[in-house]
């Protein structure tokens, strides 16, 4: 089921969550909504599920204006950040919730609700705990009860709004691949909320960086990655070092150092310039490039990371690959030579 | 007064400080409740059990027990709906005024119940806005029991309210939102959703309503023209029985709101103590 946003405008009182945002979600597909806090994924999403409404704009689920319809008539499922159990029923009766209070002529009998429970109990692999309370679940546990009761209503969209937040990390990677699998495994179109990228990246078919209130860039992760659009997706993604720089002819001039510019081409003149942590190589100090002293070198990774201190104070997390040994230590004096770089005109990073 | 945190040894007074604390707190009480309790029980069984006895079967004495279970049998429903209609607008939706409503709410613990009393006087009184078509129609609300009803119905309206509204705010409309999206009407999602999670506070806010509304004096004083055997309810039968120096028939009567006062007390606790976590937050 295709889902579009048209020029959706939001202003509450004290500040603009949406300025103007539109996007089309194909059927089937699999959407982040990535960004930092305040950046209004999560009042685009409440809008496209009903419980919020904009100022401005339409919403249409396959072609047809929802816009009007409250949240009950649009049969999306909400998979909420602090999950929204009911506290007072037990699971069963949480997920067979959406089907019992369906009007008398729609609704199935209990035999058909207590099935299809058991149904969704297997499919989100908590069978047997359809008598158990909420409270006494584990996060991920309700985490699963509170998918399966939004998928009891048969919904066409599924909205999730950062619904791996509260887990811890074995947990939250477990999770992921499931959801994905139990998206594909019943034709879902989806959407999630979340401002960790790694989970944006690993998972989505295409995610939709957003910043202040905009999409900067909607792309597949491969592609937000790798050619980020505007700065602000440069600098939100892969934890990019800002540089300001000159922009020549297709190159970019910083810190003694030319390199072609890896971002789509742009005007010349003054421009930001960033440098993903495993595009710097780490040389003796002397050399064109950045000047810095290394402060802390940790092996506890796949890629082994140099916390370099610049110049002015900042600090760059430099990552190099563990495989062969570092040859710097504490306190030494070296140069960062970037050998890939994205930059972007000054005009394009409007505040 | 759910459960006392663990005392840390760094953070602890010594313990004579404590104890001291403890005494002077329980001498507090012990003063200003427990003995005024004990001398109404005492008072009351003065002159043995039959003295007691007739003093409560006395016909005044029953007119007066049946106005009060009768006032708080309506006042104390409608403030519940009250109660809960209000707690539902300031919890779960945002509106211009809501501040207001707020206050307004408040209103009735910071006035002065003999002003709760008069100022249905001023409404419905002879002299008053509305006197004059009500004696025309004889429909009689001052010097009557709907006076009486209305009067109680003002000073109890805070308590269920007041229970509420934290407790739901603290709650959030999440779980609201999430009945909304899987399909559940207004009323579905009131009655299956928010009633359940607000059980014991609406309980306790009950409990605290129907005591004050049983044990109401001032506002009731004013509004209702002490007609013994009609107007009289048990605060104000106790008032007339002391003012004709029947000391032991006034403790006797009294010792009944005592005895209200400490089941009240007991119930309170007990909800405090097994569902304390649901109650308002900030107790």
């Amino acid at each position: 089921m295709t889902v579009s946003v048209v020029g959706l405008r939001k202003q509450f009182r004290d500040h603009l969550a949406l300025d103007g945002v539109s996007l089309d979600v194909q059927p089937g597909e699999f959407l982040a909504l990535l960004g930092p806090s305040g950046s209004g994924k999560t009042t685009l999403l409440r809008i496209i599920g009903g419980l919020d409404f904009p100022d401005a704009g339409t919403v249409t689920f396959a072609g047809v204006d929802v816009g009007d319809r409250l949240a009950r008539d649009r049969r999306v499922g909400f998979v909420f950040q602090n999950y929204a159990l009911f506290r007072h029923m037990r699971v069963a009766d949480n997920i067979a919730f959406g089907l019992t209070v369906k009007p008398r002529r729609d609704r199935p009998s209990a035999t058909a609700i207590a099935a299809r429970v058991d149904e969704l109990l297997a499919l989100v692999q908590l069978p047997g705990l359809g008598r158990r309370y909420p409270a006494q679940l584990s996060g991920g546990q309700r985490q699963r009860v509170a998918l399966a009761r939004a998928l009891a209503v048969d919904p066409t969209v599924l909205l999730l709004d950062e619904p791996f937040g509260a887990l811890d990390a074995k947990v939250r990677n477990d999770l992921r691949r499931w959801l994905r699998g139990v998206h594909e495994a019943m034709g879902l179109t989806s959407i999630f909320v979340t401002h960790d990228q790694s989970e944006a990246l690993d998972l989505a078919d295409r995610v939709a960086v957003m910043n202040a209130g905009r999409i900067e860039q909607c792309d597949t992760p491969d592609e937000v990655y790798n050619r980020p659009a505007t700065a602000f997706v440069a600098e939100f993604i892969g934890n990019a070092t800002r540089f300001d720089c000159r922009l020549i002819g297709g190159g970019v001039a910083f810190a003694e150092v030319r390199l072609p510019n890896a971002a789509p081409p742009t005007a010349d003149g003054a421009g930001v310039a960033f440098v993903r942590p495993h595009e710097f190589i780490l040389s003796p100090a002397g050399q064109p490039g950045i000047a810095a002293t290394v402060r802390r070198v940790a092996h506890t990774a796949a890629l082994a990371s140099v916390e370099c201190e610049l110049s002015d104070g900042r600090t760059v997390d430099v990552a190099v690959v563990a495989d062969r040994p570092i040859n710097v230590s504490t306190g030494d004096r070296v140069t960062l030579v970037p050998t890939a770089v994205r930059a972007y005109a000054i005009a394009s990073t409007s505040p | 007064m759910t459960t006392s945190p663990p005392t840390s040894p760094t953070t602890a007074e010594p313990r004579w400080v404590r104890w001291t604390l403890i005494a002077v707190a329980l001498a507090f009480l012990v003063v200003t409740l427990a003995l005024p309790l004990a001398a109404v029980f005492a008072g009351a069984l003065a002159r043995g059990l039959t003295a007691y006895r007739s003093a409560i079967a006395e016909a005044d004495a029953i007119a007066a027990m049946r106005l009060t279970l009768t006032v708080a049998a309506i006042a104390v429903p409608l403030n519940i709906v009250f109660g809960l209609a209000a707690s539902w607008a300031v919890a779960k939706f945002d509106f211009p005024g809501k501040s207001i409503l707020i206050s307004l709410i408040d209103l009735p613990l910071s006035v002065s119940p003999v002003v709760s009393g008069l100022i249905y006087i001023l409404l419905f009184g002879l002299q008053g806005w509305g006197g004059e078509w009500l004696r025309d129609h004889d429909v009689k609300i001052v010097f009557a029991v709907p006076g009486i009803v209305l009067a109680t119905m003002f000073v109890t309206f805070p308590f269920v309210a007041r229970e509420l509204i934290p407790l739901m705010l603290e709650q959030g409309r999440s779980d609201e939102e999430a009945a909304c999206s899987l399909g559940a009407t207004g009323w579905q999602t009131f009655a299956r959703v928010t009633l359940p999670n607000i059980r014991w506070g609406l309980l306790y806010g009950v409990l605290l309503c129907n005591a004050r509304a049983m044990g109401e004096f001032g506002a009731v004083s004013v509004v209702s023209g002490h007609i013994r055997g009609l107007t009289n309810t048990l605060p104000l039968h106790i008032e007339i029985l002391y003012n004709e120096y029947n000391y032991v028939a006034a403790f006797a009567v009294a010792s009944l709101l005592a005895g209200l006062a400490l089941v009240t007390l007991v119930a309170k606790s007990l909800l405090e103590w097994r569902f304390g976590d649901q109650l308002a937050g900030g107790r």
